[in-house]
């Protein structure tokens, strides 16, 4: 399922430059506009790619990354330490 | 009557722009000589209106409101807003209202149900094999958003039947223009995925000797399989079916396909021979 919130603030950052440069100076100050679950804003400030994975649609999270500034390398590190942990939480039923 | 000059498919990866000084010489010349031949042949055909079929990435559409199939009849399009396609030439992209207008009413006779905007944005997934390919002025684009990135998608049965429809709309449309269609995206990659980097060569030969077939049921029968298994960016090898269908299932020839890392996309280029000389 998709957290809509989640996906508008992803949304909404990929699509305005001077909102993606805010965000990045002061993050907080943008999330508080947004009516996130406590669950789902805190696992954007860790930036929990597995977690944050399972409700936005792939394209869109690959944009906040990049509006963030995380590496690609990094990035690509976390989804697929994100996919295999999933493997294995499926193999485990 | 309106004329079919031309289908052409083309992959559209952002990376040919945005990461093109990290892909290899040889993937470079490559690349660079399959989009200049891709730009020839649709020159060659001479389309006065050039119908493309692309995907939204998140620019015109978000999921409060995700058409499943969009028609752009604006007089005017706006071109790539994303920051690294800065450098592309086209701001303004000249459309075609009348013909985008009997594209809808002709889908309506086929029991489609479009939806319809007057004011797109062209992103890179329409931009870049029209930039990279030479085409300089542009002929007027009549834009078609499939929706290939967020299910449901469109199935890949009724995507033929869309090109079918577009086919029969350019025929029996009044005005003594040339048409062509360019399909882009695909074949196989992935996107913000576990998967993503990662290309199936397998499958995009696969899917190719499909299309050299001139399938229709194995060819939807075959996506529909391997389609969910081969990551989310394949999905728009849709448009490429659309495009196969608005060609009469006849006539595909590969241009180049180049399976490049650095882009993380199967890079296909492909036309249809329509059995028409240029």
């Amino acid at each position: 399922m998709r957290d809509y919130w989640l996906s508008k603030l992803f949304f909404d950052l990929q699509s305005s430059a001077p909102l993606g440069e805010e965000y990045r100076g002061n993050p907080s100050k943008i999330l508080d506009s947004y009516p996130l679950k406590p669950e789902v804003r805190a696992a954007v400030e860790r930036a929990d790619v597995a977690f944050l994975a399972q409700r936005v649609n792939p394209y869109l999270l690959r944009f906040y990354f990049l509006v963030v500034g995380m590496s690609e390398a990094e990035f690509l590190r976390k989804m697929r330490t994100a996919g295999a942990d999933a493997a294995v939480r499926s193999s485990h039923g | 009557m309106a004329e079919l000059v031309g289908v052409f498919a083309s992959s559209h990866a952002p990376l040919i722009i945005r990461g093109w000084k990290d892909v290899s010489p040889d993937n470079q010349r490559d690349l660079t000589r399959s989009l200049s031949e891709l730009g020839r042949r649709i020159k060659a055909a001479r389309p006065d209106v050039l119908i493309e079929i692309a995907p939204d990435h998140w620019v015109n559409f978000f999921i409060n409101n995700l058409p499943s199939i969009c028609v752009g009849m604006g007089e005017m399009h706006e071109g790539p807003t994303e920051p690294w396609m800065k450098d592309c030439p086209y701001k303004k992209i000249t459309g075609h209202p009348e013909l985008a207008n009997h594209i809808l009413q002709t889908a309506i006779e086929f029991d489609f149900e479009p939806s319809v905007s007057h004011h797109l944005t062209l992103d890179h997934g329409f931009c870049i094999p029209l930039w990279r390919g030479g085409l300089d002025p542009l002929p007027r684009i009549v834009p078609i958003i499939f929706n290939d990135l967020e299910p449901p998608y469109p199935s890949v049965r009724r995507c033929m039947q869309w090109g079918t429809m577009l086919a029969e709309a350019v025929r029996t449309y009044p005005e003594d223009i040339r048409v062509a269609i360019l399909a882009t995206g695909g074949l196989s990659h992935s996107i913000g995925e576990p998967t993503m980097g990662e290309v199936d060569e397998p499958f995009d030969r696969e899917c190719i000797r499909h299309f050299e077939k001139g399938d229709e049921r194995p060819l939807i029968d075959f996506l529909n399989e391997r389609l969910p298994t081969v990551g989310n960016g394949a999905a728009e090898i849709r448009n490429w079916v659309a495009a196969h269908g608005a060609a009469g299932k006849s006539g595909f020839e590969l241009i180049a396909y180049c399976n490049c890392p650095e882009v993380y996309v199967g890079c296909g280029f492909a036309s249809w021979n329509l059995g028409i000389s240029v």
